[in-house]
């Protein structure tokens, strides 16, 4: 079905109308609500782009590659629950320096789309 | 006048056997998720606070998060802190009567000034009133810190078990990780490093376990009070110094380890000089890492609030996004710990 602009273009334009004229006109309490709809559509945005460049699906690549390897069954599609309860059983290494690589491109795409301003 | 502001003033005019109060001002203030804190100014005419008085009347909101004190544990934790000489708001009556207003509330005094974090840290301040805030600071904990279990007036703060502050912390929060249900795998291994190198704990203390750059009133360079006493807990001195010196709390000014303030070796020289007790950087470094662990916990919670239903709020499912913030920072700042300890040997 073609329904056009897309829906990125009108979360996109509406962010930049609630900054550019509602924001400057508001004040206290309502600036601070606006800025956070204006944070969350931000986000929104930003996770869709993310997805269209397939980067989510990367890091689960990543992951699931990293599991394998060390011999670990991931639970059906469930990456993050598997390291998460590996990690809690202790039976992973903290200091494995692929573990540590595989951390830091989870939480990296997340930054991506919540705070990118975050990234150093 | 509101039904509200009547109601306090008339509780406030019964403490003080004045024959009349006349309210002046009456405003809810901004902040506190977990309560509601209203400003009343009061012109007071006879009783044994004759005059004109500004007030703080703090009591529940909707909300509450898992590990924070009822009001009267909280109003019996400030009076202690207050009689240890901590700069606070003078605790003044606690209303534990429902049928008042409809929730437990109590009674303090205003202090002047400003606690908004973002002021606080653009304030341009001098080096010289850095330092003399941070050890302050410093002092500030040094006097709280006196207060030792047990002590009768604080009987319903836990200890904790097994007698190592750190590792109760880590089976806290895994026990809160196991009940938010979602996996995080950075917080796991943090929470492992965390076990794997716990200090040999310090002293069993009072800690505020909320000091932080948002929590404290300054007026021009000068601290006026330490608020938000609803996380305090008995625990290692070093938790208040490490979740004051945390990554989260700096607002931007990263370089400035003290929330955003000034440098940690003042606040460790301000706590010096209270206790004569040197606290090694080391250690709270050890604990800035538990307040990353902590402060994502937490901000885990409160989005699982907004979630859940129980509290559809912007700001909390928001919380819930900044998560990734706490785990960025653990894996640098527990990075960076592992290479200055390899430079060291």
């Amino acid at each position: 079905m073609i329904n056009r602009p897309e829906t990125r273009d009108l979360l996109a334009e509406a962010r930049q109308v609630l900054l550019d004229s509602l924001v400057p006109e508001l004040g206290g309490e309502r600036k601070y609500e606006a800025l956070m709809i204006a944070n969350a559509m931000g986000m929104a945005i930003r996770e869709q782009e993310l997805r269209e460049a397939g980067e989510p699906e990367t890091t689960d690549v990543m992951l699931s590659r990293f599991l394998a390897g060390h011999a670990l069954t991931e639970e059906s599609g469930q990456g993050e629950q598997t390291l998460a309860r590996v990690l809690r059983e202790r039976t992973l290494d903290g200091g494995d320096r692929e573990l540590r690589t595989v951390l830091r491109a989870m939480t990296e795409t997340r930054l991506k789309v919540n705070n990118p301003g975050y990234l150093k | 006048m509101s039904a509200l502001e009547d109601t306090f003033a008339t509780f406030i005019s019964r403490q003080t056997g004045a024959s009349d109060a006349t309210v002046v001002s009456f405003d809810k203030l901004s902040g506190g998720a977990i309560q509601d804190n209203f400003g009343l100014t009061l012109d007071l005419d006879g009783g044994n606070r004759p005059g004109r008085h500004e007030f703080v009347v703090r009591q529940d909101a909707p909300s509450g998060v898992a590990e924070s004190l009822s009001r009267p544990q909280e109003f019996r934790v400030l009076q202690a802190a207050f009689g240890a000489g901590v700069t606070t708001p003078e605790p003044l009556w606690l209303c534990e009567d429902t049928a008042v207003t409809g929730q437990v509330f109590y009674v303090m005094s205003r202090a002047a000034g400003s606690a908004s974090p973002r002021k606080l840290v653009k304030s341009e301040f001098t080096d010289e009133q850095r330092r003399a805030l941070v050890r302050r600071f410093g002092a500030e904990l040094a006097r709280l810190h006196s207060v030792r279990p047990p002590d009768d007036s604080l009987n319903f703060l836990a200890k904790p078990n097994p007698d190592n502050p750190a590792l109760s912390r880590v089976a806290l929060y895994r026990r809160y990780l196991e009940e938010i249900g979602e996996p995080h795998p950075v917080l796991e291994w943090a929470l492992n490093w965390l076990e794997d190198n716990a200090p040999e704990p310090g002293p069993t203390v009072l800690c505020h376990c909320d000091f932080r750059t948002g929590n404290y009133m300054v007026s021009g360079d000068r601290l006026t009070a330490i608020l938000d006493w609803e996380f305090a807990a008995w625990s290692d001195p070093c938790e208040d110094l490490g979740w004051l010196c945390s990554r989260s709390w700096r607002f931007g000014a990263d370089e400035r380890e003290v929330g955003g303030i000034g440098d940690k070796q003042d606040l460790l020289d301000g706590y010096r000089e209270v206790t004569g007790i040197s606290i090694s950087p080391a250690i709270v470094n050890y604990w800035e890492v538990m307040a990353l662990v902590r402060w994502a916990a937490i901000a885990l919670q409160q989005a699982r609030r907004h979630m859940s239903g129980e509290q559809r709020s912007l700001e909390l499912a928001l919380t819930g996004r900044m998560v990734a913030q706490m785990e960025y920072d653990l894996l640098n700042q527990i990075q960076e710990l592992e290479d200055g300890n390899d430079q060291s040997t």
